[in-house]
């Protein structure tokens, strides 16, 4: 799941459909009725012996299993190591060594949380959403105004900016900004802007992050515009033909019909795009100084490696790992509540 | 989380229009006026936007590409256009960079976590759409609550459990780990695929005096192929660019994947951004390959799947 | 007791080589991998990390290693290279996984930090048994003893000073610098005569390359007390040097910006590609420049740190031990291969060609009598002036947490004044040393 979404259904959708559907969210489509009246059906095949009742749980097992074992014992156990003091010779002897919360209290104690971290986490957090998503919307309200082929050819190019991965866009970002011979400074030193032997965009706090936020949001727009315009395309034109008989202009057109219709398509990305972002750990670690050199640019991602891999210190590290979590959970509950609203499973 | 799933439910329906209505042309006469008004962008302002549009999504991959085949690429500086065209920097990364190896790897890896995650999708997806039965809302939303677990956090815990297992330094080990991390996404998925395929085609099977097995070999599933197929790409590229798991589990370069074989590149040869750019450049082409392989084979699998009655 | 480590380091390196001279360096102990009955290992494979970056030309020479160790044992040698600048985290994560290789190849300073958590098997008694003890360089031992325990055998030494552009020098009419202030005025002094060239980077991410400057103004990382050491890098001393030496970038802009992340491999790949006037550099680069740009050959220089006013500055004397790690079940195996690549021809090769210095100290007098210019500088560099780090395995930690490396790039990015990044190292060595 990492750090790339695509959302195949939803791309293949805006690529190959030519035509109006459903909102993705309502359950109103012919089949999207589907389960229930399957689910009717079935009830006689029970009958008929065509469907044990222990067929789903076999089927489900295998999945299950995989579900159980490697996220959810896991996830009880980051908490058990949480609480201990948990370094290489804890690991190596195999003992616990509960030292209650500790590890929270010193995270919690320490200053580097509150003015470093967390500001850190958040702000990028919330900057990255707020961007991703109005400029995935902006893009997709752009290309719905498109002609076919068009829309293709731009569909596919940003496409392209979604396929790269994580890291190599990274460092093609680190490389346009080399502080010696990268594009950006080239170009600022040749219009006089800026001084190369001065600058280097990687050592101060905020445009590292600048940096770090501009590859995420060129990465995370295009879940957001294919969604979105997967959304738009559902929306019957004849609601935009008759608020444009009454003279509504296209930003109040796109407040009153566009927005409230695609509302729980907005919910989703924007949860989703916040919960990636919250836990970005590739895009910073990789650039200068994001390994453990400069720690004004530590989020919660990195600070929790460091502590445990770079350091030993497992358990702090799980602490701030847990703490992670429990922010992501939190932002976990509104999203069920947005989903559960809108659709009934 | 249902716009995700919007596609196969619509798919019927959509079948059912004729193509072409999002362009402008095929509007019916009484709308003339208004089709006049509706452009509120004029020609030029669009073809402003086009290759703007175009310019920010595809900047960073032309960058990397053009100074991969840059001969002079560490002191390009602004030079918009490659100083020439050069294949050995691709040459020093397989040859010195060890990239062939890492190929392989992630390969294996990617491969391994598809096939397994895509089996296990699938079976679970049939389980939650075709059957109603106990507990099936709370495996839902399981399974939606498990998407929301940040994987960076179970870094330490599945290391250590790998490590009890002997599976560090292992592509077994990592594939596992793969798999687990796209499994809630595909079965999320694929349920939607799977209840887009209508019921009435499993009854005609039973009728026909079909176990569910074969209905399930003979119906069910070539229904639901192109949504395996979505799936799969979902979680090639999950394993394609994993970074943290593969970086805490991988100690010898022999088993590195691309992303950590990146990495150590990098570590070795920081101003050298040709090669840099070269490896870059052979890490992105399969996924963007994959993208666009997929998507033709998803739209033709859509309109295939789109079983009219 | 605040310079202690340096002089006992300093102290013991020059007896170590007069011991020599009166105990005749014939060769200790070169063919003594053949000499041992060892058992047939054929089939077998060890597992051996090397540091990537001290051998110009080292896939040549661990062919012939492994070559020669199969002919030996009859078993095979898979050699992984890691970079230095994530070896440490490397390290740490693989003996945490029980992934640890056979043998690696140690920095000096992690070695008692790995010792300390079980990781390293002692080698004293492996040592005696092949009559070495006697002919290993000190310094590398005391960094490879805890608590009495040896678990590293020294490989090789290697001290950074001045490698810098002998025809630019000759060109601007420039002399080689003998106190700081004649530092400054050379690296102002290329600045004008070379208008793109950076005279003198200052690199963030390299910790070593600061030290120098803080022991030459007479300060120091940490001082032992009884058993608790306290960080001294908060010092007015050591903040004199850091002013000095951080301020070539700041103040006297014989850097670049770009500097401040950079590490010791981006000054030498800037440096091999023109870029550089002069840099802090090891004894093993300028057999790699020369390897890499074979037109930099007669070009380049070297000269020992200066002292602030006189003499020589302190330059870290660093190195590596080869250890063989606890988990690994091939022990017998592992200490041959040490045995070989310490000891004898390719202990000589290596340092030959990597501008090391052999660990054995009957081969270091050799190569000291040889009087390359490239090398003596350094040979200089490490008799009068070497000095280690804290002798401790809490050290390495510091280390792990680039406490060095934090301090520099905050001072260089300008987000904190020398004392005020000074005084933020200092709490964060104490808060490890416990102190």
């Amino acid at each position: 799941m990492a750090d790339l979404h695509p959302v195949p259904g939803a791309s293949a959708d805006q690529l190959t459909r030519r035509d109006p559907a459903p909102p993705p969210s309502s359950t109103a489509g012919p089949t999207a009725g589907g389960p229930r009246r399957g689910a009717g059906l079935h009830g006689m095949h029970g009958v008929l012996g065509h469907r044990s009742p222990i067929r789903p749980w076999l089927l489900l097992a295998p999945a299950l299993a995989v579900l159980g074992v490697l996220l959810l014992w896991p996830l009880a156990r980051v908490v058990m190591i949480s609480l201990q003091d948990y370094g290489l010779r804890q690991i190596a002897s195999g003992e616990s060594n509960y030292i209650g919360f500790d590890n929270y209290a010193a995270i919690f104690g320490d200053s580097f949380l509150w003015t470093v971290v967390l500001p850190n986490t958040i702000g990028f957090a919330v900057a990255c959403v707020v961007l991703t998503v109005v400029l995935g919307t902006a893009v997709a309200l752009f290309l719905n105004n498109l002609g076919t082929f068009w829309r293709t050819i731009c569909s596919t190019a940003i496409m392209v900016a979604w396929a790269v991965p994580a890291i190599t866009g990274t460092y093609v970002w680190i490389w346009i900004f080399d502080p010696l011979n990268g594009l950006v400074s080239s170009v600022l030193d040749s219009v006089g802007l800026i001084d190369p032997a001065t600058t280097n965009w990687f050592t101060e706090r905020l445009s590292f992050y600048a940096i770090a936020t501009l590859n995420v949001v060129h990465h995370g727009f295009p879940f957001v515009a294919i969604t979105v315009l997967a959304g738009l395309l559902t929306i019957p034109k004849e609601l935009h033909e008759a608020a444009m008989m009454d003279g509504a202009t296209p930003w109040r057109r796109f407040w009153t019909i566009t927005a409230p219709i695609l509302r729980p398509v907005f919910a989703v990305v924007t949860i989703l795009s916040t919960i990636w972002d919250f836990k970005v750990f590739t895009q910073i670690y990789l650039m200068p100084g994001g390994n453990g050199g400069n720690k004004d640019v530590f989020n919660l991602g990195v600070w929790s490696y460091i502590q445990s891999f770079a350091q030993g210190k497992y358990g702090m590290g799980s602490a701030i790992a847990v703490l992670l979590t429990l922010i992501l959970l939190g932002i976990t509950v509104v999203y069920m509540r947005t989903l559960f609203k809108e659709e009934e499973l | 989380m249902s716009a995700l799933t919007g596609t196969p439910s619509s798919t019927p329906r959509s079948a059912a229009r004729t193509p072409g209505s999002g362009a402008p042309g095929d509007r019916v006469p009484q709308v003339l006026r208004v089709k006049a008004r509706k452009r509120p962008l004029p020609t030029a302002g669009k073809v402003v936007g086009i290759v703007a549009l175009l310019v920010f999504a595809l900047f960073p991959a032309y960058w990397m590409f053009s100074s991969a085949i840059d001969p002079e690429a560490p002191t390009r500086g602004a030079r918009l256009l490659p100083a020439g065209v050069t294949w050995d920097n691709f040459v020093t990364v397989i040859d010195d960079g060890g990239f062939g190896a890492y190929l392989r790897n992630s390969i294996v890896v990617a491969v391994g976590a598809v096939v397994f995650s895509s089996v296990l999708a699938l079976l679970a997806a049939v389980a939650v759409s075709r059957f109603r039965f106990r507990f099936r809302k709370a495996i839902l939303v399981l399974v939606l609550m498990v998407q929301m677990v940040p994987l960076e956090a179970l870094v330490i815990p599945l290391f250590l459990q790998m490590r009890t297992l002997g599976m560090l330094n292992s592509l077994l080990g990592l594939t596992i780990v793969y798999i687990a991390f796209s499994l809630s996404f595909a079965i999320w998925m694929l349920r939607g695929f799977v209840a887009a395929v209508p019921v009435e085609l499993e009854e005609a099977a039973y009728l026909d005096g079909a176990s569910w097995g074969r209905m399930f070999w003979k119906i069910l599933l070539p229904l639901v192929a192109p949504g395996v197929v979505a799936t799969s790409v979902f979680s090639f590229i999950t394993a394609w660019n994993e970074f943290i798991f593969a970086l805490t589990f991988l100690q010898q370069s022999a088993k590195y994947t691309v992303p950590i074989g990146l990495q150590k590149f990098f570590g070795e040869n920081t101003t050298d951004w040709g090669a840099v750019m070269a490896a870059s450049t052979l890490i992105t082409l399969p996924v963007i390959v994959f993208f666009v392989l997929v998507q033709r084979n998803l739209s033709s699998g859509l309109t295939a799947g789109s079983v009219k009655g | 007791m605040q310079r202690r480590s340096t002089v006992a380091v300093t102290g013991t390196l020059l007896l170590a080589l007069g011991l020599t001279a009166c105990g005749g360096g014939d060769n200790g102990g070169g063919e003594a991998a053949g000499d041992a009955a060892s058992a047939d290992h054929s089939g077998e494979t060890l597992t051996v990390w090397i540091m990537e970056g001290t051998n110009p030309d080292r896939d040549a020479f661990f062919d012939e290693v492994t070559t020669a160790f199969k002919e030996e044992t009859g078993a095979d040698l898979q050699i992984e290279f890691q970079p230095w600048a994530s070896a440490h985290d490397k390290f740490t994560t693989s003996i945490a996984g029980n992934t640890t290789p056979d043998v690696a190849e140690l920095g000096t300073t992690w070695t008692g930090e790995f010792a300390d958590v079980g990781a390293l098997t002692d080698l004293s008694d492996k040592i005696k048994e092949a009559g070495l003890e006697e002919d290993l360089v000190p310094g590398l031992v005391e960094s490879a003893t805890l608590d009495g325990a040896q678990y590293g055998m020294p490989w090789y030494a290697g001290v950074r000073s001045v490698v810098y552009r002998k025809d630019l020098f000759e060109a601007a009419g420039i002399e080689v610098p003998t106190t700081w202030a004649e530092l400054q005025a050379a690296g102002e002094a290329l600045k004008a005569a070379n208008p793109g060239l950076i005279p003198f980077p200052v690199a963030g991410d390299s910790q070593y390359g600061a030290m120098p400057f803080v022991w030459g103004a007479g300060g120091d990382l940490a001082a032992k007390d009884g058993d608790t050491w306290t960080s001294e890098i908060a010092s007015a001393d050591s903040v004199k040097g850091l002013e000095f030496y951080t301020g070539l970038a700041t103040s006297a802009g014989l850097s670049t910006a770009a500097a401040t992340t950079w590490k010791e491999t981006d000054l030498l790949s800037n440096f091999e590609q023109g870029n550089v006037g002069m840099m802090i550099s090891g004894s093993w680069t300028p057999g790699k420049i020369v390897a890499d740009v074979p037109d930099m050959a007669d070009k380049i220089g070297a000269f020992p740190i200066p002292g602030e006013t006189e003499g020589l500055s302190d330059s870290f004397l660093g190195g590596s031990h080869l250890g063989v790690f606890a988990a690994s079940e091939k022990q017998d195996l592992a200490w041959e291969f040490v045995e070989m690549m310490t000891t004898g021809e390719f202990a000589e090769a290596w340092g030959e060609q990597s501008g090391y210095f052999p660990g054995q100290t009957s081969l270091l007098e050799k190569v000291i009598e040889a009087n390359d210019p490239l090398v003596a500088p350094f040979a200089q560099q490490m008799v009068e002036a070497g000095a280690s780090v804290p002798v401790t395995p809490l050290y390495g930690q510091i280390q792990g947490k680039k406490t060095v490396e934090t301090m520099l790039q905050s001072i260089l990015s300008g987000s904190a004044t020398v004392q005020e990044a000074a005084d933020t190292a200092a709490a964060d060595m104490n808060e490890t040393f416990g102190s």
